[in-house]
C-alpha cells in the first residue's frame, strides 16, 4: 500500500533539493571513486615494487663476496640483472660530465627480484657486510606517498561533500517546518506524535533522494571510467596503476544507498530538534 | 452512564507572552459525558480556556488535569496520545489547503494508523451524514465557509473523541445547519458519553438547549445552571425530520476496527 503523506514540499523545494541531492551524490561518487582508484593504484604500485632491490657494491674486494652469495641463493631470486657500467653512466650522467672522474668510483650493482618478501630479507642479512640492499620500495617512496595524499584529499571532498549534504537535508527540513508551520500545527492539533511527523518528512526525502541519488550515480560512473581510461593512456608510473576492482565499484553502487539512508536519519533528526523547539 | 471527572482545572491561570493574565484562578471540574456551553464576551478567554484544555497553550501557573494525569507531567509524546481521545474545532476550521475534503477528514485516523481500506468507509459515512459526499475530491478553498466549518466538524468528530472542544461551530452556519450541528454533538453525547464545551456567543442557541453554560467574564470562569448529563429530548428541540442513526453507523465502523 502507498504511504500516504500528509503534507508535501512545495515544487521549488523539490526541484532544488533533487538538484542538489543529485550534484552531491555525483560528487561523493567520484570523490569516493577516485579515492578508491588512487589506493588500489599505490596499494598495485607498492606490491610491483616491494620484492624488487638493487645490491650495491662499493669496495672491489667485496665484489666476489656478495656475487657468490647472490649464486648459492640463487633459489631464492627471481630474476637478476647485472647494471652495467655504461648503464649507470647512463643514468648518472648529470653528475658525471666531462673528464669526471666519478666513473673510476661507480659501484658494481645488481638489480635482483626476489621471490618472496623474506628471501629478500634473509639475502639483505647475508649481503649486509660487504654491501647495501636498496629495495625499490624504499626508493620510490616520494611517487607512493604522492598517491596516499591524493586519495587523502579525495577522502577530504568525500568528507566535505557528506557535510554539504548534512547542511543541505537540514536546511530542506527547516525550511519546510517553517513553510509548513501551519500544516504543522494542524498535524499537532490532532494528535500527531513529533515522529509521526518526522516519518512524513523522511517519506518525502526518501522519495527526492532515490531518484536524485540514482541520477548523479549514472553521471558519476562515465566521468569516473573516462578519467581512469585517460589517466592509463598517460602511461606515467602510478597513473597508469589506477583502476577500481569489483568490491571497489560495489563500494560505489553502495554509496547512493548510503547516502539516502544518511539523508533519512538526518532529516528525522532535524526534524524532531524542530518540533521539540517550538 | 458512569460519572467521573475528566476536566480538573485548579487555579490554572493563562497569559500571552507573560503579559495580562488572560484567565486567572480558574478551578473547576468536569464529569465525563457532560454538555456545557462556553459564553463570554469577545477576548474574554473563551477560545485560551479550551486550548488551555486541549494543550495548545501552557497554564502560567496552577493545575490541569485531564482523563486523571497531570498535564504539567505529560511529555510531547504523551501529550500527543492524550489529543487522541479529544477533538477541537477552531473557529477558523484549520483545514489543510492542499489536501481534499476527503483527506482532510481522513487526516486524524491517518495519524492513528488506521487501515486505509476502513479509513475510506469512515470518511465516506461521515461525508455522506455532514452533506458534502459530492465534495470529497475538492480543495476546501472551493468550498463556502458554511461547508469548511463542516469539514471541520467531520474531521473532529470521526475519531469518537472523549472530549470535543468547539469554539464558535455554528458561526458560519445558517440556522438550519447549526440546529443540525447541534444534533449531531447531542448524539455524540447521548450515544456515546462525549463530554462536549461548546464556545458560542449565540444566546438563542443556549435558550434552546437548555445546557449549562462555562461563562468567562473578567479572566475568570463561572458556572450558570445545572451541571448535569441530563440530555434534552430531540424530539422537543429538533422540529426538522427524525435523522439517520449516524453515530450506530460509526460506533459499528470503530468496532470493526477493534475487533481487526
Amino acid at each position: 500500500m502507498r504511504t500516504k503523506t500528509v503534507f508535501s514540499l512545495v515544487r521549488e523545494q523539490s526541484v532544488f533539493m533533487t538538484a542538489i541531492m543529485g550534484l552531491l551524490t555525483f560528487l561523493a561518487v567520484m570523490a569516493l571513486g577516485i579515492a578508491i582508484a588512487i589506493g588500489t593504484g599505490a596499494a598495485r604500485w607498492n606490491t610491483q615494487w616491494d620484492l624488487f632491490a638493487t645490491v650495491q657494491v662499493t669496495n672491489q674486494k667485496n665484489e666476489s663476496d656478495v656475487a657468490k652469495i647472490l649464486n648459492t641463493n640463487n633459489a631464492k631470486i627471481e630474476t637478476i640483472r647485472e647494471i652495467s657500467n655504461d648503464e649507470m653512466l647512463q643514468l648518472m650522467r648529470p653528475w658525471v660530465s666531462g673528464g669526471g672522474v666519478l666513473k673510476n668510483y661507480l659501484p658494481k650493482m645488481w638489480e635482483v627480484r626476489f621471490k618472496s618478501e623474506s628471501d629478500l630479507n634473509a639475502v639483505s642479512d647475508k649481503i649486509a657486510p660487504y654491501g647495501r640492499v636498496l629495495t625499490h620500495a624504499d626508493a620510490l617512496q616520494t611517487p607512493i606517498s604522492a598517491g596516499w595524499k591524493m586519495m587523502i584529499i579525495a577522502g577530504l571532498i568525500l568528507a566535505l561533500t557528506l557535510g554539504a549534504i548534512t547542511v543541505c537535508v537540514s536546511y530542506i527540513a527547516r525550511n519546510t517546518a517553517m513553510l509548513h508551520k501551519r500544516e504543522l500545527e494542524i498535524l499537532n492539533q490532532i494528535g500527531a506524535t513529533d515522529s509521526f511527523v518526522a516519518r512524513q518528512m523522511q517519506i518525502i526525502v526518501a522519495r527526492i533522494c532515490v531518484v536524485s541519488c540514482l541520477v548523479g550515480f549514472l553521471f558519476a560512473i562515465p566521468v569516473l571510467m573516462l578519467i581512469i581510461s585517460s589517466a592509463h593512456s598517460a602511461r606515467v608510473g602510478l597513473m597508469a596503476m589506477l583502476t577500481i576492482s569489483v568490491g571497489g565499484w560495489v563500494c560505489l553502487a553502495l554509496m547512493p544507498f548510503a547516502i539516502t539512508i544518511f539523508a533519512i536519519w538526518m532529516t528525522r533528526r532535524t526534524t524532531i530538534k524542530i518540533l521539540q523547539k517550538e | 452512564m458512569e460519572e467521573k471527572t475528566i476536566i480538573s482545572f485548579a487555579n490554572v491561570a493563562a497569559a500571552y507572552d507573560n503579559a495580562t493574565e488572560v484567565l486567572s484562578d480558574v478551578s473547576f471540574n468536569i464529569s465525563s459525558g457532560a454538555f456545557y456551553f462556553l459564553s463570554g464576551a469577545s477576548g474574554a478567554g473563551k477560545t485560551t480556556l479550551l486550548r488551555l484544555i486541549y494543550q495548545l497553550h501552557k497554564p502560567l501557573r496552577g493545575q490541569i488535569k485531564l482523563f486523571g494525569k497531570n498535564t504539567a507531567e505529560l511529555t510531547r509524546d504523551d501529550i500527543a496520545m492524550l489529543r487522541h481521545k479529544m477533538a477541537i474545532v477552531f473557529q477558523e476550521y484549520s483545514l489543510l489547503s492542499h489536501m481534499t475534503v476527503f483527506d482532510n477528514i481522513a487526516l486524524p485516523l491517518r495519524v492513528r494508523g488506521i487501515a486505509e481500506s476502513k479509513v475510506k468507509k469512515l470518511v465516506a459515512k461521515v461525508l455522506d451524514w455532514v452533506g458534502l459526499g459530492k465534495y470529497a475530491d475538492v480543495k476546501p478553498m472551493e468550498l463556502s465557509g458554511g461547508q469548511q466549518q463542516r469539514v471541520s466538524v467531520a474531521r473532529a468528530i470521526i475519531v469518537q473523541p472523549a472530549i470535543l472542544l468547539a469554539d464558535e461551530p455554528t458561526g458560519n452556519l445558517d440556522d438550519e445547519n447549526a440546529s443540525r450541528l447541534m444534533e449531531l454533538f447531542i448524539q455524540m453525547n447521548k450515544l456515546f458519553g462525549t463530554t462536549i464545551i461548546l464556545a458560542t456567543h449565540n444566546k438563542k442557541l443556549m435558550d434552546t438547549y437548555k445546557f449549562p453554560v462555562i461563562h468567562v467574564e473578567n479572566h475568570r470562569v463561572g458556572f450558570v445552571g445545572k451541571s448535569s448529563n441530563v440530555i434534552p429530548d430531540l424530539k422537543k428541540v429538533w422540529k426538522g425530520p427524525t435523522p439517520k442513526n449516524y453515530f450506530t453507523e460509526l460506533s459499528k465502523q470503530f468496532d470493526d476496527i477493534g475487533n481487526a
